[in-house]
């Protein structure tokens, strides 16, 4: 018997659905599988037919995006009323994603930068119509209502994705490695010397080798190891879009712990090298940071 | 109030974003007004100021999971157009076999898993039925063709950009990763195959054309102006000038992107969170232009590549130039796959493209700002960033593509609403017997 899936979008890109979609012909063998319920992007049900199924109906519910609209947390909230095991996928799920880096401001000052102050608007007001409202603070998703599985990852791979689904088909458990993105890189590692960083248009990546140890910021050693290793593989820094391994509670300050430890440099050298603290170490989970929760709570009591 | 009807469409299905849909009606059965509301957005050019700004490359790719490259190189080519940069010319190859890849994965996303299950099911189908999931049954054949297909576009997306969703290899002043001779071999080996399933695909829109021609023709035909980047009159994609064309069709502007400030309007709608883009010289609402597939179709004089040329021929002795029929939307993107496909081949074939000469050494930052336009599958997008002299993101003002094509759908939904529920047009449409 086909098992009933839900997919909901909240905010976000939809490169969780792309990646699912990118599958390609491995579909052929999933899809007899599911009997899809709900999914937006590529089954024309609505949110009144969601709406309309029992309580518990749904065996896997995957949740992607972040609730940026208020109709973002309706959808999070009937999706955990309707799914026995319910899936946080991807980054902004599970973490926050991107558009968390937007908590670095009062909410006003966004809207007012959209809406009000960009160059070529030439009409402005805040819209209001027929429109959900938004949300002041990103969080978690897991801060909102409490999910089964988590899977990260900006997007997580096609293959993350069969493997979660495959193990929820199946009835096993599906947990996440505390292994890291170096565990999985084939880049050749040596004794770090940084005594400078670098940023990535300076210079040139030598390929094959640590991207680190050549003194770009490469965050490899605090990710959760389950791309594998897709940017380093290409000469690229990882930037830390899937987040920490379980283990590590805020992915940034492991960071800045382990680059003091590494970096052969005055404490304000190295300060000096990331004026962007929260862009450069936070790049998709700034939103499930401590300093990012602290505000947001701080928000709350304001009200 | 005077309407006594107000019908919901939440959310509008089989569409990448967050849109819903409104229909006003009087008492009387009369459509007042159609809303297009777009329910969400996460407000990139606020978050992007403060960043480095070769990061922004990567950060704003996840404005779109189904089309991040040109977000990627949009962003990089407005870094570069701030620092006065201009990378080696391998790299540009490079980047223009990404964005023809996504191009063609996209495209084909689009017509297969997006628009096919209206044709295919017929628009008075099972909405249970009307999927790509539902295709991939009824008619196994097309499924998997539509699979390879979309398949071959994003491993080539990957094998250039590391990822094909969110790559990663643009930086200002070029790419981080060359491409191998074995990775080319490879693409090379297997574009024939891709060739063989874009014509196929080209034979199946013209099947549809054929079926569908009385409602392609009589339905939600509207006039707007149609803006599209053209190089030296040829549609281009990812470098170029851009074009406005009006409703009569006639060429009213061509600009280079970075002079975009005086040409678009952005009238912000109060029931949609995305702007609407408008022609401003002309104003809100006569000046409102679409973008895609059928704008650069109709702004461009010809394509660039020859058995795209012949398609859009064939399209413009069918329906002229310029063309209004939305539906010819879906005709226009067949066209633009072909000419993906044979530009893809063409810088497989290039020798530069595996050429190791991809990236400057010696980039620095300077205060200024620039201006990153590519065409994005969905239209016209522009980046444009200010940076300080340390090379940090000051301000930043994107306009996204879809938004170009915002009020001309609501200006085409509401004439279809109209025919629709005053007319009952769907009546007395000549409507095909359902494939599936």
């Amino acid at each position: 018997m086909p098992k009933r899936i839900a997919l909901a979008q909240l905010s976000s890109c939809w490169g969780c659905d792309q990646s699912l979609v990118d599958l390609h012909l491995g579909l052929l063998d999933v899809l007899p599988e599911l009997d899809i319920v709900f999914w937006p992007a590529v089954v024309d049900y609505k949110l009144k037919d969601l709406e309309a199924l029992p309580k518990g109906s749904v065996h896997i519910g995957l949740v992607e995006g972040s609730c940026r609209t208020k109709e973002d947390e309706h959808i999070l909230k009937v999706m955990r009323e309707k799914c026995k095991v319910l899936v946080a996928w991807g980054s902004c799920s599970v973490l926050g994603g991107v558009q968390g880096l937007g908590n670095q401001w009062d909410f006003k000052e966004l809207l007012e930068r959209k809406f009000m102050k960009a160059d070529t608007v030439t009409d402005p007001r805040i819209p209001e119509e027929n429109l959900p409202g938004f949300a002041e603070h990103i969080f978690p998703n897991p801060s909102i209502v409490p999910f089964e599985v988590l899977l990260p990852g900006c997007p997580p791979t096609s293959q993350n994705t069969l493997d979660a689904l495959t193990a929820l088909l199946t009835n096993k458990p599906f947990d996440l490695p505390n292994k890291t993105v170096c565990d999985q890189c084939p880049m050749e590692r040596k004794e770090k010397h940084i005594k400078t960083f670098h940023r990535v248009y300076e210079g040139k990546i030598e390929p094959g080798k640590c991207i680190l140890d050549q003194g770009y910021l490469c965050l490899g050693f605090a990710t959760i190891g389950l791309c594998g290793a897709q940017c380093p593989s290409v000469n690229t820094p990882c930037k830390g879009c899937f987040g920490p391994p379980p283990a590590i509670t805020d992915h940034g300050a492991k960071i800045i712990s382990a680059l003091g430890a590494i970096a052969e440099m005055e404490p304000e050298k190295l300060e000096a090298s990331f004026p962007d603290p929260i862009g450069s170490f936070y790049f998709t989970d700034y939103a499930s940071s401590y300093l990012s929760k602290m505000k947001g709570k701080n928000r709350g009591k304001k009200k | 109030m005077t309407e006594d009807k107000i019908i919901r469409i939440q959310p509008v299905t089989r569409l990448e974003g967050h849109g819903e849909l409104t229909i006003k009606m009087t008492k009387a059965g009369k459509v007042k007004d159609v809303q297009f509301n777009v329910s969400s957005t996460r407000f990139f050019e606020k978050f992007l100021e403060g960043r480095f700004a070769e990061e922004t490359p990567r950060i704003a790719a996840r404005i779109c999971g189904i089309c991040p490259e040109p977000h990627h190189l949009a962003a990089t080519k407005a870094v570069e157009a701030a620092w006065d940069i201009t990378p080696p010319p391998a790299a540009i190859k490079l980047r223009r076999l990404l964005i023809n890849a996504k191009q063609y994965s996209s495209h084909a996303l689009h017509f297969f898993a997006l628009a096919a299950p209206d044709f295919l099911a017929g628009p008075l189908g099972d909405p249970a039925k009307r999927n790509v999931v539902a295709i991939i049954k009824a008619l196994p054949d097309v499924g998997k063709m539509a699979l390879q297909v979309m398949q071959f576009g994003q491993e080539l997306c990957a094998a250039i950009g590391g990822k094909a969703i969110h790559p990663v290899t643009s930086v200002p002043g070029g790419m981080l990763n060359p491409f191998s001779e074995e990775k080319r071999d490879e693409y090379l080996k297997r574009v024939q195959d891709a060739k063989e399933w874009t014509l196929k695909t080209v034979d199946l829109a013209k099947k549809v054309v054929q079926d569908y021609w009385d409602p392609i023709t009589k339905l939600a035909v509207t006039p707007t102006y149609y803006l599209g980047m053209h190089n030296k009159g040829n549609l281009e994609i990812y470098d170029g000038n851009l074009r406005v064309m009006d409703p009569t069709g006639k060429i009213v502007a061509d600009f280079k992107p970075k002079d975009y400030r005086k040409y678009y309007g952005e009238y912000v709608a109060n029931h949609s969170y995305a702007t609407h883009v408008y022609y401003k010289p002309d104003g809100y609402p006569k000046g409102i232009w679409r973008a895609n597939s059928l704008a650069r179709c109709n702004v461009a004089d010809k394509m660039a590549t020859p058995l795209a040329q012949g398609a859009l021929q064939e399209m413009r002795d069918a329906l002229g130039r310029p063309i209004h029929a939305t539906f010819a939307y879906h005709w226009a993107r067949i066209i633009e796959l072909v000419q993906a496909i044979e530009e893809i081949e063409g810088l497989l074939k290039d020798p530069d493209i595996v050429s190791t000469d991809v990236k400057l050494s010696d980039v620095k930052p300077k205060k200024g700002d620039g201006v990153g336009c590519v065409e994005a599958p969905r239209g016209t997008l522009i980046h444009h960033y200010w940076t300080d002299e340390r090379g940090i993101i000051t301000k930043a003002n994107m306009v996204v593509a879809t938004n170009n094509n915002i009020a001309g759908l609501e200006k085409s939904l509401l004439m279809t609403a109209k025919q629709v529920l005053e007319d009952k047009a769907h009546e007395s449409l000549k409507l095909p017997e359902p494939m599936i």
